[in-house]
């Protein structure tokens, strides 16, 4: 804990630096496997390709401009 | 659950700490030591970019684009809110949870992006440096490798505690964009004004305008800043206790960015005031020097030179961290750099590559800046979701650290404009023409 009560005095607070404090039990992924598909997640890992596609295909239309193709083309 | 293995050399030491009577000198001392990341985090976002694009925003629509600092306000702030709870419930790196939780192909992808695009800001914050300096007649051969090698230093030493302190006075030197806003005597009423009120610039809705307005968020909310403050937060092993000084250090540290933001705007409008035009803010501080003073002239190059350091440190370190967790070293500022010696050659050879790039002659730096927008319109919205979605994962966070309704309401929205923008920006950078 970052503060507690001096077990020896209820008007003193002990003030511990994060660094040198004791350990915590933190949340761990151990044993949890890949996250759970749900339908938000899916929508989400649905929607984030999508994206990424038409970003990629944006990227290779500037390619083909800037390459001088897209304009023998028209 | 588990003890993470980073905190087993802790258990072995006794815990120390001070003695304190009053109760809010406990809650002084405790915020006094949880500080840092917040801030920081915050701070370097106001890297050389950032102060190019808000002088910019300045030079050429004056104070028109006030406002939209107030609305990115509370954004910054629940973004990296999210952050800095899911750092301190886990105790661990963004690159390692998104790696542990979605899988090799998204933890490679997201580590592939964050990589390339932080290099590529690395570029940009030499090529920042080299420009200052040089207007201040030190040449860049001597410039950019002195800043290489005294941003190693900043870090081999084998103490967190060090580097931060170190990098919360370069973040506190930014205090003086306020007296140079000061020193250039803006309006205050009309300033008053035009950060609570939208206007209109003259000319109405440009390319330009829509450019600039996309710009200022993406500059804002950068694709580094998630995997640098949860880092950041596992680093300094903030425990459960300390979330609500984390989140008070992230609200000051957003309002001291969006302040030190405003400040460069009006150093900028000072430009626009007197109808100077300027590429960088180098140029526009050698410009206004003989209207405006040796104070500002030299405080601009200087504070930008700042700007490209606290960014350059915190971005090459965001890269070490996240590549280090994922590979399995040891990642962490408190090893010596014999006891961690990939997550130390990750940071110096980011750091080392960038500087060397800049000083190569004829270097394409539009082509890099370009390419960081781009790629930071890529990887910004995707790794913002994974941070939506592990905020989600009550299996992993149990009902204690999981997003609230309200705070799922607020965040989706702002995914959604992000997404919006990101495609936008990217549009505009990528189809120049699509738009005419």
């Amino acid at each position: 804990m970052a503060t507690m009560h001096n077990s020896y005095s209820p008007e003193c607070f002990r003030v511990v630096h994060p660094l040198r404090d004791v350990p915590e039990q933190k949340c761990s992924s151990d044993g949890l496997g890949p996250i759970a598909m749900t339908r938000p997640v899916r929508i989400s890992l649905t929607v984030l390709r999508g994206y990424l596609i038409v970003m990629t295909l944006m990227l290779g239309y500037h390619v083909l401009d800037m390459a001088g193709v897209v304009h023998v083309l028209r | 659950m588990r003890i993470e293995e980073a905190q087993l050399d802790a258990t072995l030491a006794p815990v120390e700490g001070v003695l304190i009577r009053r109760a809010w000198q406990k809650h002084l001392l405790t915020f006094l030591m949880v500080f840092g990341p917040g801030l920081i985090v915050m701070e370097a976002d106001n890297d050389a970019g950032a102060v190019s694009t808000y002088m910019q925003a300045g030079g050429q629509y004056g104070l028109h684009l006030l406002w939209l600092l107030i609305v990115l306000l509370p954004i910054c702030y629940f973004v990296q809110e999210m952050v800095a709870r899911l750092g301190i419930a886990t105790g661990k790196g963004h690159a390692a949870m998104i790696y542990e939780r979605f899988g090799k192909w998204w933890g490679r992808f997201s580590l592939l992006d964050l990589l390339a695009v932080n290099f590529l800001t690395l570029i940009t914050e030499f090529a920042a440096i080299s420009l200052a300096l040089s207007a201040l007649g030190v040449s860049p051969w001597i410039s950019v490798p002195v800043s290489a090698l005294g941003l190693t230093l900043m870090v081999v030493t084998g103490s967190y505690l060090r580097w931060e302190r170190i990098v919360i006075a370069l973040c506190l030197m930014d205090i003086t964009w306020f007296a140079l806003a000061y020193v250039v005597h803006p309006d205050w009423t009309a300033v008053a004004r035009a950060t609570v009120i939208p206007t209109m610039p003259k000319g109405g809705i440009t390319n330009n305008l829509v450019f600039l307005v996309i710009a200022i968020i993406g500059t804002t909310i950068a694709p580094w800043q998630l995997f640098f403050q949860q880092s950041c937060v596992a680093e300094k092993r903030l425990r459960f206790a300390d979330l609500k000084w984390a989140r008070l250090d992230t609200l000051i540290g957003a309002i001291f960015t969006v302040l030190v933001a405003g400040a460069m705007m009006l150093v900028g409008n000072y430009g626009y005031q007197h109808r100077i035009g300027f590429e960088d803010p180098a140029q526009l501080a050698v410009a206004i020097g003989p209207i405006a003073g040796r104070f500002v002239r030299n405080g601009v190059l200087l504070l930008m030179v700042n700007a490209a350091v606290l960014g350059t440190t915190a971005i090459s370190l965001a890269s070490a961290w996240a590549y280090g967790e994922v590979k399995g070293w040891e990642h962490s500022l408190h090893k010596k750099p014999r006891e961690a010696p990939g997550f130390y050659a990750t940071y110096i050879g980011c750091v080392g590559a960038a500087a060397a790039i800049v000083l190569i002659p004829h270097v394409p730096l539009q082509l890099v800046i370009i390419s960081v927008q781009v790629f930071a319109g890529v990887i910004l919205p995707s790794a913002i979701i994974f941070l939506q979605l592990l905020l989600n994962d009550r299996d992993l966070l149990g009902d204690r650290w999981v997003n609230r309704p309200w705070n799922n309401y607020i965040n989706w929205t702002i995914i959604v404009v992000l997404f919006a923008l990101s495609l936008l920006l990217a549009a505009q950078v990528m189809l120049p023409n699509l738009f005419a």
